[in-house]
């Protein structure tokens, strides 16, 4: 039984088909890909996925429960989270509060308690101050701690929207293109901060147009184009796959990192 | 607590004040006044500062609680105290039932919509002439009393009304330095990553309209007994517009910029009293300039300048 | 009560031509701009109270004045574009907001220390014999104003789709930076957008003046209903604001003869409230989906 199934999955916007029956199943504890070319479809799925879209047809399981019909943060509630290809930043909040934002789901606190400082309230602003201040260390932003979001370099933010979602302690992590526009350092950091997501038990699922990325951290790639899966299986044999080399990069594949 | 700072300089200069300046017309008279407005301007600043949701119809609920006080208590004899809880659960419902279709909508469209409520509301105060007396307003409130002190000289509405302000602000301090509070500023930064870290952010939106409103409906009372007279003007679609310029004058999401910009715009009138026929137009100029040299606002305008002079500073020190 | 019914819809088409040309400008600024331009009621009010002040006071002829005033009400346009919109420009929206409401004080402030706080009426343009439709009557000022009103639509449509200034004020409000790019004077289009809604509220509070009289406080109410009729309308169509502003004119005339006149404005913004609940960008707009 995989953490998420998804079956005959189809969403269209007016005449554009982006996913048409798609089928695929997410094992737990494993780093899954999604490539496919610009405008394949990738985001609409991951959007599907959260929430955010409702599919024309199909379903989505997770942990055995379906997904569609609830609205993301009920998603979230499930053990879902997320980063953006387009960054989703609080830009009004310091890298600390945007991290903390993560926590909600961890936390319960009501407003009534949040206004009086309560006891409990107190205690939860501690925790959720520790949880937070582990996702920013893991995700090597100890440096930022006390800066105002609007003030970092991208590559600090996508490694913070990766912190933000961490601190959710989530079952399956979603990651929208996490190494676009890095540099080939940060993409370094990148690709061994994923192996270390991975390592703590969390399944990940990938969006990522970086071949290299993909092909090292993945256990399973799925290749889809025009919304429809062209092909599904271990890196090796994705690479091989005569299909995915023709209809995806037009016969060149640059493996380098 | 660090993010309480502030509020501790506020209280000292609020208790400060009238020690000074005993018997002084604009500490206890327009100071009163300022106090009022700052509560009304930092519940706004809650919903437009933090919460990124632009109302141009906040007045309205101030307009409620102002006249659930003063009708209850002049034509019904009602205590003053149900009274006024008699005007919260009145703003709580209609801020309820209209908060979660009005935050539906975004941007012009959302300004829009809150204007409208608030010169509909206004429209019924002026309307309903058998019950809210119409334009010319409702007399004779009697004055608020707790446990036979009466509050009947305006240094005791100072007291009433700084104290119900600072109340009001350690709430919001509380509030936005913790899980709610982030939940709002949250939205403002972004409503899809917002609902992805599992914030409902229908209930968030509505939550926080109720609760701006309840708190201008709270000033209403206040105000309803203060003035012991109440009349539409003063709830009328430029009181929404003054308090919404309040909060952006002194710079959005600040508390302390949201005092500010209430008593810098409460007294300049007061001030520019002597130019006469001169003073709408300096006004209106006064306004337009602060906000096309200083677009956060004065408060957080002031304190990015200060946060640069520091740094400055140190890295001077250092070398 | 037909005819009671006609004469109602025969003032709502007057009332409402004048929102409709209110709202135009709205559009016309906030397209160009991104700005909701709340000094836009200003603007009619300038047009009506200088024109009075220049014929009934200086004695020019009413077509003299008129003309000198629309002059001078563009330029306090232009003035307002370049001296408190373009300083402020990446300011947020509440911030642009808070500056054309300083604008809107000063304004009146201005109109307040030159006329005084009475009330000016204008002659009519062509006599008072009221015209016979049924039983309804119509006044020839009726006339002017949707004339006139419609001239001015018809023109700005003409403006907006064959024009090249209109289209490249269009590619501003598209994308700035790309408008830019194409050799597009971003600057001048934005003078044009703003000298256009002033020549349109003037024009706007010329023509209504002889029927409705004007004073130094009279653009608030007109500028409001402008703002509500291009929302209605859906803000970024010009055109649906025009229809915004009729529909507005209608309800808010029938509401005050089947219902209350006190309750006139409360009904227009109820139904207005209501149509943005079912259609949350307005009844010509198009809805924008956000998109991560
Ligand atoms: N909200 C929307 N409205 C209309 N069309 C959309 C919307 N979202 C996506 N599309 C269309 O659906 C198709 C798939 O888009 P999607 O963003 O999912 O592609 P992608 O695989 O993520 O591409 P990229 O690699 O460039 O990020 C595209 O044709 C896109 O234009
Ligand atoms: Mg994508």
């Amino acid at each position: 039984m995989a953490l998420l199934e998804v079956h005959g999955l189809s969403k269209s916007f007016g005449g554009v088909t982006a996913i048409a029956d798609l089928d695929f199943g997410v094992p737990e504890g494993q780093v899954y890909s999604v490539i496919g070319p610009n405008g394949a479809g990738k985001t609409t799925l991951f959007n599907m996925l959260c929430g955010i879209y409702s599919p024309d047809e199909g379903s989505i399981r997770f942990l055995d429960r379906e997904i569609i019909g609830r609205l993301p943060h009920q998603v979230a509630e499930l053990g879902v989270s997320r980063t953006f290809q387009n960054l989703q930043m609080f830009f009004n909040m310091s890298v600390l509060d945007n991290v903390k934002v993560g926590c909600h789901l961890r936390t319960r606190g009501r407003i009534w308690s949040n206004a009086l400082r309560l006891p409990g309230t107190r205690r939860e602003e501690k925790q959720a101050e520790r949880w937070a201040r582990e996702a920013i260390l893991f995700c090597g932003l100890d440096d930022y701690l006390e800066s105002h979001a609007d003030a970092l370099p991208y590559g600090v933010l996508k490694r913070l929207e990766i912190a933000r979602a961490l601190a959710a302690s989530p079952r399956l992590l979603l990651m929208d293109e996490p190494a676009a526009g890095l540099n080939d350092t940060e993409t370094k950091q990148m690709r061994s901060l994923i192996r270390q997501i991975s390592g703590t038990g969390i399944t990940v699922l990938l969006v990522e147009h970086n071949m290299g990325l993909v092909m090292d951290v993945s256990d399973r790639i799925l290749v889809i184009d025009y919304g429809s899966r062209l092909a599904e299986g271990p890196p090796e044999a994705i690479q091989n796959d005569p299909r995915v080399i023709e209809a995806y990069l037009g016969g060149e594949i640059e493996y380098a990192v | 607590m660090s993010h309480l700072r502030g509020f501790y300089l506020l209280v000292a200069a609020a208790l400060l004040l009238p020690l000074i300046f005993p018997d002084n017309y604009y500490v206890t008279v327009v100071g009163v006044t300022a106090a009022l407005h700052a509560i009304l301007a930092v519940s706004l600043n809650l919903l437009m500062g933090y919460a990124g949701q632009i109302s141009l119809g906040h007045a309205g609920f101030f307009g409620i609680g102002a006249y659930a006080s003063a009708i209850l208590t002049t034509r019904y004899g009602w205590n003053p105290w149900p009274a006024m809880l008699f005007g919260l659960v009145l703003t709580g419902v209609v801020a309820f039932t209209l908060g979660r279709p009005i935050l539906r909508l975004k941007g012009h469209y959302l300004a829009m919509a809150t204007l409208g409520l608030g010169i509909i509301i206004n429209i019924l105060l002026v309307q309903t002439g058998s019950l809210t007396g119409g334009p010319d307003g409702l007399g004779g409130i009697p004055t608020l009393s707790l446990f036979g002190w009466a509050v009947d000289s305006d240094l005791r509405w100072y007291t009433v009304i700084v104290s119900v302000l600072l109340a009001v602000v350690w709430l919001v301090l509380n509030i936005i330095n913790s899980r709610s509070g982030r939940a709002l500023r949250a939205l403002h930064g972004s409503e899809v990553a917002a609902e992805m870290m599992g914030i409902n952010t229908t209930t968030t939106k509505t939550g926080v309209f109720v609760l701006a409103a309840l708190i201008a409906s709270l000033a209403g009372s206040l105000f309803a007994h203060q003035q012991a007279f109440v009349s539409p003007d003063s709830f009328s679609f430029f009181f929404s517009i003054e308090l919404v310029t309040m909060v952006v004058l002194g710079g959005m999401a600040s508390t302390y910029g949201a005092i500010m910009g209430a008593i810098i715009l409460t007294f300049l009138p007061e001030l520019l009293v002597v130019f006469e026929d001169f003073e709408v137009l300096i006004f209106g100029a006064i306004l337009m300039s602060m906000m096309i040299f200083l677009p956060q606002g004065l408060f957080v305008g002031m304190q990015k300048l200060w946060r640069r002079v520091a740094t400055e500073e140190s890295r001077r020190g250092a070398a | 009560m037909f005819d009671q019914i006609l004469q109602f819809i025969l003032t709502g088409i007057t009332v409402g031509a004048t929102y409709a040309l209110v709202a135009l400008g709205f559009a016309i600024i906030y397209n160009a701009s991104d700005v909701v331009n709340f000094s836009q009621g200003e603007f009619v009010m300038l047009g009506a109270m200088s024109t009075i002040a220049l014929s009934a006071g200086n004695g020019l002829p009413l077509w003299l004045a008129a003309a000198c005033s629309v002059a001078m009400v563009i330029c306090v346009g232009l003035m307002l574009q370049r001296f408190a919109i373009a300083p402020a420009r990446g300011a947020s929206v509440v911030t642009t907001i808070i500056i054309t409401i300083g604008a809107s004080i000063f304004l009146r402030g201005l109109a307040l220390l030159l006329w005084g706080k009475d009330i000016f009426g204008m002659p009519h343009f062509s006599g008072e014999v009221p015209l016979r439709i049924g039983e309804a009557t119509l006044l020839p000022q009726n006339l002017w104003v949707m004339g006139g009103a419609s001239v001015l639509v018809l023109g700005v449509h003409y403006f907006f789709n064959h024009t090249t200034h209109g289209k490249a004020i269009l590619a501003c409000s598209c994308n700035r930076t790309a408008a830019h790019l194409v050799g597009i004077n971003v600057g001048m289009m934005m003078l044009i957008a703003y000298g256009l809604s002033a020549l349109l509220g003037s024009l706007a509070g010329i023509l209504v003046a002889p029927i409705t009289f004007t004073s130094y406080d009279a653009g608030v109410m007109l500028g409001l209903k402008g703002f509500s009729a291009a929302i209605l309308g859906g803000m970024g169509n010009p055109m649906g604001a025009v229809a915004g502003g009729l529909l507005l004119g209608l309800i808010e005339s029938l509401a005050a003869g089947l219902i209350s006149s006190g309750y006139k404005d409360a009904i227009g913004f109820v139904i207005l409230l209501l149509v943005l609940f079912f259609r949350p960008s307005g009844l010509f707009g198009k809805a924008s989906a956000e998109r991560v």
